[in-house]
């Protein structure tokens, strides 16, 4: 018979086992971690659309994507962009999880640090091999800022041309945000419960956040958590107006810092219980030990003026993984770049952590700027990276520090992370912060 | 039959679990502005489908919808400025504002709305009061934070499709930044927070005309887990053209059928007939809204004074990776399999259901038969309303307002009629399906069920019970859970 408090505290433990990543600084696990663990800087004069009508120019945009590599089992064409990157993130990450024999990027069949084109390949399997998991049993929560904005900019470019006529079913099939859920889902055979968060540039965190719930619940036995979102005219030009966009560099934390670098991409975690992922000898990149959400209440596109929101959302993700502020050991930050931002967030910090703190603090949107839904779950694969490989991303083009933190400037670190924290703040006045740790030193499965 | 055995044995993950109850609601909807308004007018079949004034139909063989008219925010709110929010966060601030105050959950520091205000200095003070009669019980504390889920679609796709062709039109520094802030897809839910001080989880949850429901599930989570005391959770889905026209392009409205129709015979040779379940029907009407109930962790329901109208028992969720009418309702049954079984409710004892059911030919037949596969025989004589019949398909609030209607069936016992419905699709699995209100029996007012279907995929199923009503773990004899996987 199973039963007792040990066994209930172990099957609410959660496993991040599998990273997908499509972001302006690469794609895969192995490819992203080189990049920011190198400083490269995803930045480039905007492609997809003509910006001269803007006094800004530069985007992070993800290039030479080839949507018909992953989407094998759906129609490519009649998927819009964000479900596209979101399917080669979640591909991606089952693959790094050893739960698709048959992808050639799988970290399994590959040797590490093997990126590249796949070999020609037999066309493979309608479904993921799912390490034993029912299809019912595996569920999807994606985050995004926008869904899929590029087609409203299609329909919108038709309205304006006076061609409604033109415009067909697909406007209600592509553009709902639940499409992207739904597309990965389709794609890949998942028949578990399937949640949309768009809950702006938090949206990752958020998912992450209800995947968790749903897997302590023992709601699902396998989850894609991630976000996505697709550079659109739309998100840059809100954002230029704003007067938020930096002309040249990111530079998140220093005092020249002049705004931040709209990008796109999508991140997928694979996760499962820790027992789980053990039986099936499955590589353990990090436990995801809590997290945290609140609603500052105060302002759509500031955040409160003391941080106070952020600060619950730290205070009550440490609670819930039962870590005290001193054990952490880095903060991956929201760190848009933009003046008020990064001056908040430090703030918030300083009040959770001590003016003094000298805990690792970086911002990966220095290299490839801000993905927007994307963002916050590119920085939990970040933080499951660093704790699994005890190096930290620096903080681009920091010349002058703003503050007394240590933003870990220009330079990657090699440092043990015991514990990392993952923040992200958005519009709406939406805070998450989640935690990752080492899934090691702790009773092995008792279970089996 | 082989049954697909849920993810969860439903008895296992309830033990030690926070209850969860109903404390009050909040409705803005096309049929009335509380749920009793709303309930009277679904019990009584009023349509709220008229001809749409909120945009032009030149382009559209389609003119009516469930259009929310006179909506006027301003008088529910006082003298507060509405000019920064559009009609989604309109109708999620009034809707919010109404479930908080019914639950007794206004925030202090919060502006009040003048209605309110006015109101209360015309109640008579205290002193007044007979010698004799007993003093006035204190009203409730307001839980220390409130939080908010929302179910949407699209939030506001007009403000999203404005702010783009604005910056189209006149180039991108005259977009509006306002616009912007409101494009986001969770900006409802943020306006909502500012407006009303919810300073606790604020999230928004899209699964197209399961929004509503998903969002009432996380919310239920949050609050069992511990990580919320009080929580509004519900939809809101504003009508506009960019939804309408995209929703009659793809030949899901009713009128939309008729368009199609139309190729061989005169215009609205075949009517338009959004009616859920009925062998003619050919589509949904379009609807608006916002829907919100409380939902308080019962202890503290409990301890803070709080009337509670109804329990949420459990909720399940599936979605159809297979495409097809099979393949949904496949998910259909795995999702209402999975809730009874989280509810600790056998199949036998759910005395009403309120489907998701629209007017969508294949929707509606999927929905019914993946209903009918998970209650067995209970599904032959199973109460059904499928109040959509009335409201339209509001997408993101439908399932909240299903919700909210359905606590006051628990409450007076009347379960809506389908309005319209002529002849019920011949097999259809759902014979209880019917066009005039009934009366429930006592026995079938003590647990019902909520399905949310969406065409896309998404399904999900919610049990409410009555309040007070006996904990469904105690009330069920052994084996039933087996008996609802």
């Amino acid at each position: 018979m199973k039963g007792g408090s040990h066994e209930v505290s172990e099957a609410r433990r959660i496993a991040v086992t599998g990273i997908g990543a499509v972001t302006p600084v690469g794609t895969g696990r192995e490819e992203l971690w080189a990049s920011l663990l190198a400083g490269r800087l995803g930045f480039a004069p905007v492609e997809s659309f003509d910006t001269s009508a803007f006094n800004v120019h530069l985007g992070a945009e993800v290039r030479g994507f080839s949507p018909a590599r992953w989407v094998r089992r759906l129609d490519p064409a009649r998927l819009g962009r964000a479900s596209q990157l979101a399917i080669a993130a979640a591909r991606l990450a089952l693959a790094d999880a050893g739960l698709d024999g048959t992808d050639p990027s799988s970290s399994r069949s590959a040797p590490a640090g093997q990126a590249g084109p796949p070999p020609q390949s037999p066309p493979p399997p309608p479904t993921q091999s799912m390490g034993g998991v029912p299809p019912e049993s595996a569920g999807v929560a994606m985050g995004t800022t926008s869904g899929e904005p590029l087609e409203v900019e299609r329909f919108d470019d038709r309205y304006l041309a006076g061609e409604l006529d033109a415009v067909g079913d697909e406007f209600m099939s592509l553009y709902p945000c639940h499409m992207i859920a739904a597309h990965v889902a389709r794609e890949l055979g998942f028949a578990g419960i399937n949640t949309m968060i768009p809950a702006a540039c938090a949206a990752g965190n958020y998912a992450l956040a209800h995947a968790v719930d749903v897997l302590r619940a023992g709601r699902a036995e396998l989850m894609l958590a991630g976000g996505a979102d697709a550079f659109s005219r739309i998100t840059y030009t809100g954002f230029a107006r704003l007067g938020a966009i930096a002309p040249e560099r990111c530079q998140p934390f220093d005092r020249r810092r002049k705004g931040m670098i709209p990008g796109e991409g999508a991140a997928v975690l694979v996760l499962e219980p820790v027992a789980a992922a053990r039986r099936r000898g499955a590589r353990i990149y990090a436990e995801v030990a809590g997290y945290g959400l609140s609603c500052d209440a105060h302002h759509m596109t500031a955040a409160h003026p003391e941080g106070e929101g952020a600060v619950r959302a730290m205070a009550r993700a440490l609670a819930d993984a039962g870590v005290a502020p001193e054990e952490v050991s880095y903060i991956s930050a929201h760190g848009t770049g933009t003046p008020t931002n990064d001056r908040l967030e430090a703030i918030a910090v300083g009040r959770v952590f001590g003016a003094g703190a000298r805990v690792p603090i970086s911002s990966i949107k220095s290299m490839l700027g801000h993905t927007m839904g994307a963002a916050s779950a590119i920085e939990a694969a970040v933080c499951a990276l660093a704790v699994a490989g005890d190096e930290i991303p620096p903080t681009m083009g920091l010349e002058e520090p703003e503050g007394d933190f240590d933003y870990v400037p220009n330079v990657a670190r090699r440092h043990r992370v015991d514990v990392a924290m993952n923040n992200a703040y958005a519009f709406g006045g939406n805070n998450a912060s989640t935690i990752f740790r080492k899934c090691n030193g702790l009773a092995t499965d008792s279970s089996v | 039959v082989t049954v697909q055995k849920p993810a969860i044995a439903g008895r296992s993950i309830m033990e030690g679990r926070r209850r969860v109850v109903v404390t009050g609601a909040g409705v803005v909807s096309p049929l009335g502005d509380s749920p009793a308004a709303l309930h009277q007018a679904l019990v009584a079949g009023e349509r709220a489908r008229k001809p749409i004034e909120l945009f032009a139909t030149d382009a559209i063989g389609c003119r009516e919808a469930g259009e929310i008219r006179p909506f006027d925010a301003q008088a529910y709110v006082g003298e507060r400025n509405l000019r920064p929010l559009d009609r989604t966060s309109r109708l999620l601030v009034v809707a919010a504002q109404l479930a908080l105050a019914d639950s007794g959950c206004a925030q202090p520091g919060v502006p009040r709305p003048a209605g309110a205000v006015a109101a209360e200095q015309q109640a008579p003070p205290a002193e007044d009061a007979p010698l004799a009669a007993a003093p006035p019980p204190a009203p409730p504390a307001p839980p220390a934070e409130v939080g908010l889920v929302l179910g949407t679609t699209f939030c506001s796709l007009r403000t999203i499709a404005e702010f783009d062709r604005r910056g189209l039109r006149l180039g991108p520094a005259h977009a509006s930044p306002l616009d912007f802030a409101n494009s986001v897809i969770n900006a409802a839910a943020g306006q909502a927070a500012i407006w009303h001080g919810l300073r606790g989880v604020n999230s928004t949850v899209a699964a197209g005309e399961a929004s509503g429901l998903m969002a009432l599930a996380q919310a239920t989570e949050l609050v069992r887990a511990g990580r919320a005391v009080a929580v509004l959770a519900g939809g809101a889905e504003e009508l506009c053209f960019e939804s309408f026209f995209g929703y009659y392009r793809a030949g899901r409205l009713c009128g939309s059928r008729r368009r199609v129709a139309a190729a061989g015979g005169p215009e609205g040779a075949e009517g338009e007939r959004p009616v859920p379940f009925d062998a003619r029907r050919n589509g949904f009407s379009l609807s608006e809204g916002a829907a919100l109930l409380m939902l308080e962790d019962a202890e503290a329901a409990s301890a803070r004074g709080a009337a509670v109208r109804a329990e949420v028992l459990g909720w399940g969720a599936a979605f159809a990776a297979e495409g097809g009418e099979a393949g949904l309702a496949a998910a259909v049954a795995r999702s209402v399999r999975l809730a009874l079984a989280d509810a600790g409710v056998p199949p036998a004892e759910i005395g009403c259901l309120s489907a998701s059911a629209s007017g969508s030919p294949e929707v509606d037949r999927a929905e019914a038969v993946g209903v009918a596969a998970a209650l067995g025989e209970r599904a032959g004589a199973l109460p059904v309303t499928a109040i959509k019949a009335m409201l339209g398909e509001g997408l993101g609030v439908s399932a909240a307002w299903q919700a909210v209607d359905l606590v006051e069936t628990l409450g007076d016992g009347l379960l809506p009629g389908i309005a319209g419905l002529e002849r019920l699709e011949p097999g259809l699995p759902l014979p209880g399906a019917a066009a005039a209100t009934r009366q429930l029996a006592p026995a079938a007012r003590r647990w019902a069920l909520v399905t949310a279907v969406g065409a896309d995929g998404h399904c999900a199923a919610l049990v409410l019970g009555a309040p007070g009503g006996p904990s469904p773990t105690a009330a069920v004899p052994e084996g039933s859970a087996e008996m609802a996987s």
